[in-house]
């Protein structure tokens, strides 16, 4: 039962809350499912920068339900399987808003799998193994010394450390007559060096005796390089500073006596398309010229209201409308629509009644779509939004 | 359309590209352009000194940057030099390619690096295409570059199951040539038993367009050295010959959706095919050339442009798809390099076509190489409103 990467799905939604990002969940009201296949399902509720997260059988009011096998839900939350590529291939699905997946992914820090600890006695054997490597011959330039190191416990073990000429030579067993003497325990030996507990506690409490000279033992951190168990070396990089802005514009366009003409028409109710003089094609929306016969098209008619839909992008993927920012709600439907009065590519394009979607027939050659009307707002302003959408016309 | 003969014959002379990905966070935009000019000089065996001319474009607005040329210049090289900067959409690797081609034939400049780039990952795709429709209405209704409308054409035509099974084949097919591929993007191992799998499983973004048909946004740059006859002979071993191309586009073909087939419609890469194809005396380009690089959005629109290019009758472009001739190794191969469902820096995307092609033709290529000689290529261009860009290549002066 354990997973690929020796994680737990258990794990991933257990520290959950502590791996909570209040600030990135500001404003976020929703339920997020997750089936984990063969595990079972969890339900992610965020609120007012709160979360919760429980184990049900019910995913009812989530905006969106993740499914996965375990191995690529684990490999995904610890970084290990690439996201887009386990979505793409099919192997992690979402069946509601495609968008939550990136919400619910910033509103947590990345899981870190805990990492296997050492025993004291490795502890001890590699402190004492890195010792001379850890030696820094400038901070310890004119300084001739021994200092032993009595390790207590099943876990310890004796050592001396033998400074002289810039120079450090380790050798296990204690020194008869060393400069300086530490006793202590080796649980404490660990956490002392690990930075776990400081040597004013150990000795206060007496479960550390320094015998000898106490100037030396003052200088030892100097002397050797701090310890860094193994794996966890600190590399001196480079931070890559990402910088992040955001641009937001005010636009005033002239729309011009042609384009002026049928965005007044739409405040009227009334849909003008122009007539080319030369071909006799109509153009919705009008444009100033026919760019087939390069001529002035001055002539307008009206066409429409109503009309039969010629194509229909059916949309699934909820990306966001530049215009709002805001995330469309899915799924949504803009559609090709030939007016009464067009023919041939003389089409209008528009969006489509949500909860009309499912029934729209789509035309074919000479077989005609759903026949659809427009549905005008209260407000118009002379924008194409002046039309909400078209309906199926029943 | 009237076209007249190049004053002078030109020849690419050094590519290079950057290693594709989603991030390029370690770097910034100019040392991003600045590692595909390095490898375009190495690969000429040139420094910034044999260079006269600079074209450098992307996406307009893509990272929302007016001018980058200006802020790129410590990364192109072009301080000092002539420099031109061009927009046109998806198509601009491929204008890029052209104009340089015209800068060099024209006799006005004798060697000219053209510079496509695009780090998408820095801007809003969305808002960068929404910005290019007309702000008048169409930016109301516009969203972005995802359609499902050839999925339905294709499907009706041909009916779903063989139109479905053939658009995942494509797919699949261009995944194994990006696996070959070290500078691809997306490389996903797919294997062809998972073709019926994926035909249901992949996420649907709009009608029958599913993710795994749609191309990549990458981060990545591309640059290409033109140089005239007389230079290129002295200083490459290995020159390619710009022999012709040309540049189709129309804007009100997107609006033109009427589905009725009593009032066809050309659109614009029959109308480039065509146009090219007669005035350089191909017949059959099918038979003619040995690789083509195809600007394929979506394994859709690569399927269905397959009949367009190399103006098929029926389903011949189908079969070409379903008995894996378009493979490395098969009758026509397209796209070794992965095509740009697994690579799409934008602005460079439309520049790597003719570029892989180059390296195709040289044999260069490397693990994506076609093991058959490769005499001529062709390579394409697509953006915005159906533009259409398409290149022919030569291995050999005297076509």
């Amino acid at each position: 039962m354990s997973e690929k990467f020796g994680v737990k799905v258990e794990e991933i939604f257990g520290t959950m809350p502590e791996r909570f990002r209040p600030e990135a969940a500001q404003g976020v009201s929703a339920s997020y499912g997750y089936d984990i296949i063969g595990r079972g399902k969890w339900k992610l509720s965020v609120k007012d920068g709160a979360m919760k997260v429980e184990k049900t059988e019910n995913l009812s009011g989530c905006v969106a339900v993740t499914k996965a096998d375990p191995d690529t839900f684990v490999g995904v939350n610890i970084g290990k399987v690439d996201g887009t590529q386990a979505f793409t291939t099919g192997k992690l699905s979402v069946d509601g808003d495609l968008m939550a997946l990136g919400t619910t992914t910033k509103m947590f820090k990345k899981y870190v799998p805990p990492k296997k600890e050492l025993s004291t006695r490795e502890y001890v054997l590699d402190m004492f193994g890195t010792l001379e490597k850890r030696f820094q011959p400038k901070a310890a330039e004119g300084l001739r010394m021994t200092v032993a190191y009595d390790i207590g416990g099943s876990e310890g073990g004796q050592w001396t450390a033998a400074i002289q000429e810039g120079t450090c030579k380790v050798a296990e067993g204690l020194s008869s007559e060393p400069t300086l003497k530490l006793s202590l325990k080796a649980r404490d030996w660990v956490d002392l060096m690990l930075g776990r507990v400081d040597t004013m506690t150990l000795l206060s409490t007496a479960r550390a005796k320094f015998d000898g000279d106490l100037q030396v033992a003052m200088k030892l951190g100097e002397i050797f390089a701090k310890y860094t168990p193994p794996g966890e070396e600190v590399k001196e990089e480079q931070e890559l500073l990402v910088l992040k802005k955001v641009i937001s514009v005010d636009q005033r366009f002239a729309t011009g006596p042609v384009m002026g003409k049928f965005l007044k028409g739409l405040k009227e109710k009334k849909i003008l398309a122009n007539k080319c003089p030369k071909c006799k094609r109509l153009q919705l929306a009008p444009r100033e010229v026919c760019a087939e016969c390069r001529v002035r098209v001055e002539e307008f008619v009206e066409v429409g209201p109503k009309g039969n839909v010629r194509m229909l992008e059916y949309t699934y993927f909820a990306s966001p409308d530049p215009l709002t920012g805001r995330t469309r709600e899915t799924p949504y439907g803009s559609a090709y629509i030939l007016l009464d009065g067009c023919k041939g590519h003389e089409i209008f394009a528009h969006y489509i009644r949500p909860d009309h979607l499912d029934r729209i027939q789509i035309g074919w050659n000479e077989r005609k779509g759903t026949i659809v009307r427009p549905v005008w707002s209260e407000e118009r302003s002379g924008s194409l939004y002046d039309i909400k959408y078209f309906e199926i016309d029943e | 359309m009237s076209h007249k003969k190049k004053n002078r014959n030109v020849a690419v002379i050094g590519v290079g590209q950057t290693k594709h990905s989603s991030h390029r966070e370690d770097v910034n935009q100019p040392e991003m352009v600045h590692e595909a000019v390095r490898a375009a000089l190495d690969d000429a065996g040139l420094t910034m000194d044999a260079i006269d001319c600079v074209v450098h474009g992307n996406m307009e607005l893509f990272e929302m940057i007016h001018q980058p040329d200006l802020w790129h210049e410590l990364g192109t090289g072009a301080y000092g030099k002539s420099a031109f900067r061009l927009t046109t959409g998806g198509t601009t690797g491929t204008t890029l390619f052209c104009a340089a081609d015209i800068l060099v034939a024209s006799g006005m400049y004798d060697v000219v690096m053209a510079i496509g780039f695009e780090k998408l990952q820095e801007g809003n795709t969305t808002a960068g295409i929404t910005n290019m429709a007309d702000p008048l209405w169409a930016r109301n209704l516009q969203t972005g570059a995802l359609t499902g409308t050839c999925a339905y054409d294709v499907i009706q035509e041909f009916g779903e199951e063989r139109a479905k099974r053939a658009s995942m084949m494509y797919r699949v097919i261009m995944d194994k040539h990006a696996g070959l591929n070290p500078n691809a993007h997306r490389q996903f191992g797919l294997e062809f038993d998972q073709i019926e799998h994926l035909m249901e499983s992949s996420a649907k973004l709009v009608g029958e367009l599913r993710i795994i048909h749609m191309c990549s946004q990458s981060d990545g740059a591309c640059a290409v050295i033109l140089a005239s006859e007389k230079k290129a002979k002295k200083l490459s071993k290995k020159p390619v010959w710009v022999r012709d191309h040309i540049t189709v586009h129309r804007e009100e073909t997107f609006n033109h959706l009427g589905y009725d087939n009593r009032y066809p419609l050309d659109k614009t890469h029959k109308v480039a095919a065509r146009e090219l194809f007669q005035r350089n005396g191909i017949k059959k380009p099918l038979e003619y050339f040995d690789v083509f690089e195809m600007y394929d959005p979506s394994s859709w629109w690569g399927l269905d442009w397959i009949r367009d290019f190399f103006m098929l009758e029926g389903d011949e472009h189908f079969k070409l798809v379903e008995n894996k001739e378009i493979m490395i190794g098969g009758k026509m191969p397209i796209n070794p390099s992965g095509g740009v469902i697994a690579t799409n820096p934008i602005g460079a995307t439309a520049l790597i076509r003719p570029a892989e092609a180059v390296l195709q033709i040289r044999g260069d290529a490397g693990p994506h190489q076609i093991p058959t000689p490769v005499k001529h290529g062709l390579a394409s261009g697509f953006g915005g409103t159906m533009w259409t860009v398409l290149i022919m290549l030569e291995k050999e002066l005297g076509w």
